[in-house]
Parts: structure tokens; sequence; C-alpha cells
């Protein structure tokens, strides 16, 4: 079967239910933010684990501080991937799911690997202080090498999902073939590093963050928070530099037809990542004051390198006319309407969340809301209870006139 | 048609209940321990009673690890799982239903960034704060399982989708409205039984006796309550899949439906008269009773659900048994009766897409992977085992097979054999040789 019919053929018949530049949109969205916090979680996992094994005083109370942050940050990433693993699935079906199914082993592996190296964070922050001598750093060590692993998975997974053309070859052995799914059969070093390597560079900001957040407490040591800032804002800019080579290194491996380097989308990405390394070079001599546009700048760069990734991606398939742009459209305003309205409704929400937390941890004792914060918290409630009334409202206009 | 994933005597589609069954634990007392948790913080601040609160920390830690560390990712483990099972079944719910997960998925964010401030921040802000993100928390995880309902009784009874296509029509079906009360109900019970596990490691036995009553309460009220509505539930299925319990679903599972609940009426009632006789132990053998309870009734959804993955759509090994119009898609048997499956399926070795009187067997095997393996395996034992199968039914010659794989269609729960007749022929050499 010749690859372009067969990839239309693999496509849903159900189409998809909005236009796919808005589910392309929120799949990268979604992607950057996941992987910022995929970032984090692997850089202060293993930061936590080097400051425990340095030991003394204020490494100690560093790595403490990120073990905690460890697990928080692995949920924020899972709960951030849920969005790219399901528009992924709208608009690139045939393409994840056959890569899927040709690991399919390891998809399944992928959970309890997670599940292991979550628990075992878990482990490493809540007992790390009742044994003294660094002999609990194996259980941060294993978590950070499954975390790897995890990612090493999901790297294969999307760098099969680009060569269809390899697909059957993977499957069939002449006129065998191999149902295991135990094999990972694709993994290119520059795309798995220039994932990866911005984990200790997103952790040097994250530094700078922790500095910045708590300077007003007063229980916490100046030359201590210091430290943290001045080795955060010099890990951010070492690790940045090497993504920049890193990046030109993934450059140069792609095939030479595909002339990536005057993609338009490649270029703000570049740009964006210059721009960052020259900022980052600047927050040396005051990380504090920097820490702020420095994670919304990283962010923006991550966001940038996204898009010029999921430009890749449409020059990959392109070779065999796939396009997105052509998926057939069965058009849904309904739940379209009710995405996007619950969207907007979380985000007044989940504002209200944040900040409570914010503002909290900024206090030494016990917060007391202000009054628009207590309205915001009403609001927010109110909000829910509304959404459920017009939901059940629907529910129950349509279940009386198909039902009864 | 996507490559096929076999699991050794379990099937993939094993290894996808297993993990939804595991899910169940973690999954169900997030949605409903809030509700209790809040109802005990809001007795504690209202009477004045701080010693409630040690309760509070246990029991949304509980939460915290166990249902957003295993919890989150089991669930998305049920739907990894659900991908190498059925890569065109989730397909199909994901074209249809993105919206409603990505919906799904913003009450999800509130979950999660609500129990970690929920419970980082109990004792460092104020009372009311404190409570308003516990209401929070106890909506948006609740509107979770409002909206995941509606998705999970689509796959059961399609409603009127068929006909219109309509995102709505198909999530608001005939059984959305009974399923949704009666796991609403039930997860009161669930709630319950988890805290009175909790309730053990309280030293405080005053505190250990007013948890323990309460819950107890929660929990007769949510069991006896889910059960009429369990009864409700089994009245709005669709026939053919009411039919399906009777032929399908395993006394077993049916029992183990009745004497869980049972048990567990019992353990509530005593755990009410005596609360401090209830150790660890005991308490955690009760979850796992409910878990027991719970497991038989979700089993039995899935049985009965057949022929189809998607009801009156999709068929369990993803072939498209019926048109959606509204949507421009055709069912797929016409097609692949005159085409054949083997040039259907896009990934199929090119010495096996034409038969010869060589390959017989092997093309067998290959039509037996695509069209049979969602729900049997061919190992010697295991899940639905193809080979004891052709043995108790005394299958030696390939035309008595064919005969049988003709009317397949005939049975409730088997989908019909798509294909040519010398496909069909294959097949049927295929499974005879495994009669040896």
């Amino acid at each position: 079967m010749e690859i372009g019919t067969m990839l239309k053929a693999l496509q849903d018949p159900m189409g998809i239910p909005f236009y796919p530049v808005v589910f392309q949109a929120l799949m990268v969205l979604t992607f950057a933010l996941h992987i910022m916090f995929v970032n984090f979680t692997l850089g202060t996992s293993f930061l936590s684990v080097y400051g425990y094994l340095k030991g003394g005083e204020n490494w100690t109370r560093l790595s403490r501080s990120l073990a905690r942050a460890t697990t928080v940050n692995i949920s924020v990433a899972m709960l951030l991937g849920v969005a790219p693993l399901l528009f992924v699935q709208v608009v690139y079906d045939p393409f994840w799911y056959a890569s899927n199914m040709l690991s399919a082993a390891w998809v399944i592996g992928f959970i309890f690997i997670m599940m292991l190296a979550y628990s075992l964070t878990y482990v490493f922050y809540l007992k790390r202080d009742h044994k003294t001598g660094g002999g609990f750093a194996i259980f941060g060590i294993i978590a950070f090498a499954l975390f790897l692993l995890s990612g090493i998975i999901m790297h294969a997974l999307g760098y099969q999902l680009l060569q269809p053309e390899k697909w059957l070859n993977w499957y069939t052995k002449g006129n065998f073939i191999d149902t295991s799914g135990t094999s990972l059969h694709a993994f290119q070093l520059p795309r798995f590093l220039h994932f990866i390597i911005p984990s200790f560079a997103m952790t040097g900001i994250f530094l700078m963050l922790y500095a910045w957040y708590f300077k007003n407490r007063a229980d916490f040591d100046k030359g201590y928070l210091e430290w943290v800032g001045k080795t955060g804002a010099k890990m951010a800019f070492i690790f940045t530099a090497i993504q920049a080579v890193v990046g030109f290194w993934w450059l140069f491996s792609l095939p030479a037809g595909f002339s990536f380097f005057t993609n338009p989308f490649f270029l703000i990405g570049a740009a964006l990542g210059i721009a960052l390394l020259v900022f980052l070079y600047n927050a040396q001599k005051d990380p504090v004051k920097y820490a702020v546009p420095g994670v919304l700048g990283a962010f923006l760069t991550i966001f940038g390198m996204s898009y010029a990734r999921e430009a890749l991606r449409m020059k990959y398939l392109g070779r065999f006319d796939y396009s997105i742009f052509n998926y057939k459209l069965n058009i849904d305003w309904g739940s379209t309407a009710l995405f996007l309205a619950t969207f907007v409704m979380g985000l007044a929400i989940i504002g209200y969340l944040l900040s409570v937390a914010y503002k909290s941890g900024r206090v030494a004792g016990e917060y007391v809301s202000t009054p628009s914060m207590n309205k915001w918290g009403k609001i927010s409630i109110a909000l829910l209870l509304i959404w459920i009334v017009v939901v059940a409202g629907l529910g129950i206009v349509i279940s009386v006139r198909n039902y009864l | 048609m996507y490559p096929i994933w076999e699991v050794p005597n379990l099937s993939a589609g094993i290894v996808l209940a297993l993990m939804a069954t595991f899910h169940i634990l973690p999954s169900h007392l997030s949605v409903s321990a809030i509700w209790f948790n809040v109802y005990v913080e809001t007795k504690a601040y209202r009477e004045n009673r701080p010693e409630l609160l040690e309760f509070i920390k246990k029991y949304s830690l509980l939460l915290l690890v166990f249902s957003y560390v295993l919890g989150s990712l089991s669930g998305i483990g049920i739907w990894y799982s659900a991908t190498v099972a059925n890569p065109r079944g989730i397909s199909g719910l994901i074209h249809n239903y993105v919206w409603g997960w990505a919906t799904e998925w913003v009450f999800f964010i509130i979950e999660v960034i609500g129990i970690f401030i929920y419970y980082y921040t109990l004792g460092k802000v104020d009372k009311k704060t404190h409570l308003k993100i516990g209401w929070i928390f106890a909506i948006g995880s609740w509107t979770t399982m409002v909206i995941i309902v509606g998705i999970l009784a689509f796959m059961l009874s399609s409603g009127k989708w068929p006909e219109t296509g309509n995102f709505f029509d198909g999530f608001f079906n005939q059984t959305y409205w009974s399923q949704l009360l009666m796991r609403t109900t039930l997860m009161f019970g669930i709630a319950a039984a988890y805290a009175i596990a909790v309730a053990t490691r309280i030293k405080n036995a005053d505190v250990r006796a007013f948890i323990t009553k309460t819950a107890s309460r929660w929990g007769i009220a949510g069991l006896i309550l889910g059960s009429i509505l369990f009864l409700w539930y089994l009245k709005t299925l669709p026939d053919a899949n009411r039919m399906l319990i009777t032929v399908l679903a395993p006394q077993g599972l049916k029992t183990g439906i009745i004497v869980s609940s049972g048990v567990l009426v019992l353990y509530f009632i005593y755990a009410n008269v005596k609360p401090l006789g209830i150790r660890l132990v005991p308490a955690i053998l009760a979850i796992a009773v409910l878990f027991g309870g719970i497991w038989s009734t979700e089993r039995i959804r899935e049985m009965i659900r057949k022929p189809y993955i998607i009801s009156q759509y999709m068929y369990s090994n993803q072939i498209i048994g019926k048109d959606v119009i509204a949507k421009g898609v055709s069912a797929e048997a016409k097609i692949i009766n005159e085409k054949g499956i083997l040039k259907f399926a896009p990934f199929v070795p090119d010495g096996l897409r034409e038969i010869n009187e060589g390959n017989q067997v092997q093309v067998g095997k290959m039509i037996a992977l695509i069209e049979c393996s969602s729900c049997h395996v061919f190992d010697e034992k295991g899940l639905r085992a193809m080979p004891q199968m052709v043995k108790r039914l005394g299958f030696k010659e390939a035309e008595a097979v064919e005969g049988f794989l003709d009317g397949l269609g005939g049975y409730p729960y088997m989908p019909p054999f798509v294909g040519t007749a010398a496909e069909r022929k294959a097949l049927a050499t295929y499974l005879v040789s495994l009669n040896k």
C-alpha cells in the first residue's frame, strides 16, 4: 500500500469537530507548558540528589526544598501532559497510534516506570531525614534514572511517528509479524538532548524564582537566598549555552531536503533562544530582579521552539502529502463552545487557587484573605455551580426531548 | 487498522481491564473523599472542635499521595492501555468527544491544584479561605464525574447519536442519568469506607468515634440509595444489553455485587454501633470487599457492551459496523467483503496479501489477529483461548468452521466475520490447525 494512501486510510472517518489550526495551537501551547514542567521535574529531581550528596548547610537545605518541589512538578507535568496527548490524537491519529502499537509494551511500561519513579520521589522527600550519611540518595538516583527512561520512551514514540516509511519494516519480518511491542525502533541523540538539557537551564531559573519568592520572608536567611539565586543564574546561563550548541547539532543532522534553517518558525525559535542567552548573561549580577521576566522569557522561548518542532513535524509528514489542514471537518459548535467557556471559567478559578497559594507562602504565619480575595473565592464557587446548573439544564432538555 | 499488540495468555484487553480496575480505588476516592472532608472541617470550625483537624490532615494526605500519584497515573494508564488495546476505538471516542475530554481536563487541573493547596495550606490560611478551597476542589472533582460518565455511558448506549451525530445526543444518552446518580451516591459509600480506615490511625478516641460514626451513616445511606439507583440503571439499559447480562455475565460477578453490598451494609452498621471496635486491617478488608463489588459491576458493564466497543457504531474488533450518516461515515463490512481484509488493512506483510496453497495457515493467522485478537488469545491457555474453543466445538474440518464463521453475526455478542470467501477459508484452515 502506498504510504500516502495508507495514512489517509488510517485517519478517523469521523473527522474532527473544529478547525485543525485550533487543535494545533492548543496542542503546541499545552505541550510547551508540559515540557517546561517536565524540565522542572528532571532538573529539581537531579539537583535534589546532588545537593543531598554534596552536603553542607546550603545544599542540604536547598535539596530538601527541591525534593518537595519535585513532587509538585511531576504532578503538574502530568496534568499538563494530558492536553497535548489528547490533541495529538485528534490531528495526528494515524501517526500516534501506529507508533504506539509498534512499541505497545513500552507504552504500558511507561506508566509503571512513572508510578515507581513518583513513589520513590515521595520516599526520598518524606524519609530522607530519618537516615544520616547519604544512604537515601539511592531512592532519588533511581527516581531520576526512571524519569530519564520515561523520557526516552516518549522520545522514541514521538520520533517513530515521523517515519511512516519504516513502520512496515519494523512490524514485519518476511511473512512474520512482530506483535510483541517490546522494541523501541528509533532514537536520535541530538533531538533527545534538546529536550533534556533545558531541564538544567530551567531549574536554574527555578532557583532564581525561589530566591525571588522568599526574599521577604523573615525566616529565610539572606545569604542562603543570595547563594541560591547566584547558583541558579549560573546554571541557567551555562545550560542555555549548551542547549544552543545541541540545537545546531540537531539542525545539521536533519535531512538536507528540509532546508529547515530557513523555516520562519525555526528562525523565530532560534532568535528567542539567543535573546534568552543574552538576557541570562545580564541576569548574573542580580538574579532576583531577573527571575520573573526570566521565567516568562524562557517560557516564550520554549513556546517558540515547540512551534518550530511542530513545523518540523509538518516537514517530515509533508513528504507523504499529509497535512492536518486537509482533515475532514464535522464542525460541532455546541461542544466547542462548552470547552471554550469552561476554559475561560477555569482560568478564573485556577487563578484564585494559585493566588491563595502565592500569598500564603509569602507570609511566615497564617494568611488572612483580603475582602477582594474573599470575593474572588465566592465567585469561583458560584461559577462552578452555575456551570453545573447550565449543563444539567441542557441535559434535562435533551433527555426530555429524546426520551419522553 | 493498526498493528496488533499481543499479550501472551492475557490479551491487551485484559491489561486495560486490570489498569482500569486498579484505577477505581484511587479515582473514586478522589471524587468522594473531599466531600466528607469539607463536611468534617465545617463541623470543626462551627462547633469549635480543632481536634478534628488531625483527621482532615491525615485524610487529605492519603488523597494527595494515593489519589493524585497512583490515581492520576493509572488514569493516564487507562488511556494508554485503551490505546494499545483498541486504537480505533479510542480514536472514535476522541474524534467525537475531544472537547468533552478537554473540558474535563480543565476540572482536572482545578482538582489537582486544589488538593495540593488544600493540603499544604491547612492551618496556614484563615478558616473561611481554606473551606472555600475545599468546596472548589469538591465541586470541581465531582464535575469530572459529570463529564466522564457521559462518555462511558455513550460507549454502552449511544442514544440518538447514531442518527444525529450530535455530541450532546450521545452524551445525555439513555443510561446517563441513572449512571451519574448511581455513581454519585455510591461514591459516598466509598468515601466512608476510606474515612473509617483513616480514623483507625487517630489517637484521640472521641475524634475516632465521631468520624467512624459519621462515616458509617454516610456509608449506609450511600449504599442503599446506590442500590436503588442500580436497579433503575438496569431498567434504563437498552434491551439488547440487558439481555446480555443473562447470557454473558458469569454468576460469580453477579454474586459479587450482591454479597459485597450486603457485607458492607453490615460492616457500616457494626461501625455505627461499635465505632472503636474497628481496626485498620478489617477496615482495609472492607475496602477490598467494596473494590470487589465495583469490579464486578464494571466488568459486567464492559461485557454487555458486546459486540460493540462503541454502541451501535464500532465492533469490539475495531471494524465499523454501522453507518453514521450524519457524520458521513459508512460501515466497513461491505467494502471489506468485496476487497478482502488483507487488502483493506495496511499492516499486512506483502507475502500475505494474496492467498495461495502454501500460505493458507499463515494468512488465516493474520486474519485471526486482525479480527479476533481483541477478545481471544491464540495461546493454549488464557483469555477465551482460541485453541480451547476450537477443541470444545470439535472442529476438525475447515468446511464446518466456514459455516460457523458465516453465522457468527447471529450470536448477540459476536461481531460478524468480514472478508472474502477465500479469506474465510484461510481463517477456517488456521482455526482447524489449532485443534491438534
